[in-house]
């Protein structure tokens, strides 16, 4: 068994992928190994790139068969491309509810009451005093509306540019030659 | 190297057609496959191999897979293409030509001058 099948069964091994199972990818791969190397056809012309690296070739094998879970990076991506999307979709709906507040009039939530005191009959008793409805007035600025609008555009903009940065990977720099 | 780079991207996004095109024929194992197509002039699959996508194909059930002996050689894994690898596979067909076509409409004014 060439050195090449030898390093991929000891990745398979450790990835956990079943002894049989391992067994005949290993088998497989032998054969074809020796009947391209008896036509004159190298391990490189055989698996391309990949014959530089037969862990990565291992992993990918096993993990393309369904044989091992996906590799955590690739899972991490995921779970995180949809938590992005969650969030982004949070956003959009609090700002949509916000511009709605705001455009519609309607009565706002109360941040501020009457200055007025309270009925002669109630003072000393300002723990437990509620203000009539009619003189709990509307907030002009109504900030809470306002405050989530902000709030909204702040997380937009962040997602943006956490999708920009999705989008566009930063490529590494590659090595001198 | 850029058009190395070329090559194996668009090789990269037919090569799961291809293998089914090259079974369509009769069934194969690896090394077979891979003659296969330098027969027809892909000589050299990319940067990839042809076995981790013969792992998904198998995954996906758009083959299917026997073991048999080989000529004069130790039993090899053959493939086949499913019933469903056979319908991907006319759907790729299509799905190329018409991209193949429209590639070959814009670039078809091209002129090209060897100095």
């Amino acid at each position: 068994m060439s050195d090449f099948v030898q390093q991929c069964r000891t990745e398979w091994k450790r990835l956990g992928v079943p002894d049989s199972i391992a067994e005949e990818m290993a088998a497989d791969l032998a054969s074809d190994i020796r009947e391209a190397q008896a036509d004159g056809v190298s391990v490189e012309d055989l698996l391309g790139s990949s014959a530089s690296d037969p862990r990565a070739f291992a992993a990918a094998w096993a993990t393309e068969r369904g044989i091992v879970p996906v590799p955590p990076g690739r899972a991490n991506a995921r779970r995180g491309r949809l938590a992005l999307m969650a969030f982004t979709g949070v956003a959009a709906t609090a700002l949509i509810v916000a511009a709605l507040l705001l455009a519609t009039g309607e009565p706002k939530v109360a941040l501020a009451t009457s200055r007025g005191t309270p009925p002669p009959h109630l003072l000393g008793a300002t723990a437990s005093f509620v203000p009539p409805p009619s003189r709990v007035q509307a907030s002009a600025a109504a900030p809470i509306e306002w405050m989530l609008l902000c709030l909204a555009i702040l997380a937009l903009g962040f997602s943006a540019w956490l999708w920009s940065r999705w989008s566009h990977p930063r490529t590494p720099t590659s090595p001198a030659q | 190297m850029a058009n190395e780079s070329r090559h194996s991207q668009m090789l990269r996004g037919v090569l799961d057609i291809c293998l089914l095109a090259v079974l369509d024929a009769g069934p194969a194992y690896g090394y077979e496959m891979t003659k296969r197509l330098r027969e027809h002039g892909l000589a050299s699959v990319g940067e990839g191999s042809i076995y981790p996508l013969l792992g998904r194909l198998e995954r996906d059930g758009l083959v299917e897979t026997y073991r048999a002996a080989s000529n004069g050689g130790p039993p090899r894994k053959y493939y086949r293409p499913s019933s469903k690898g056979r319908r991907a596979l006319a759907m790729g067909v299509s799905e190329w030509r018409a991209a193949r076509d429209a590639i070959d409409a814009v670039l078809a004014p091209v002129k090209i001058e060897v100095a």
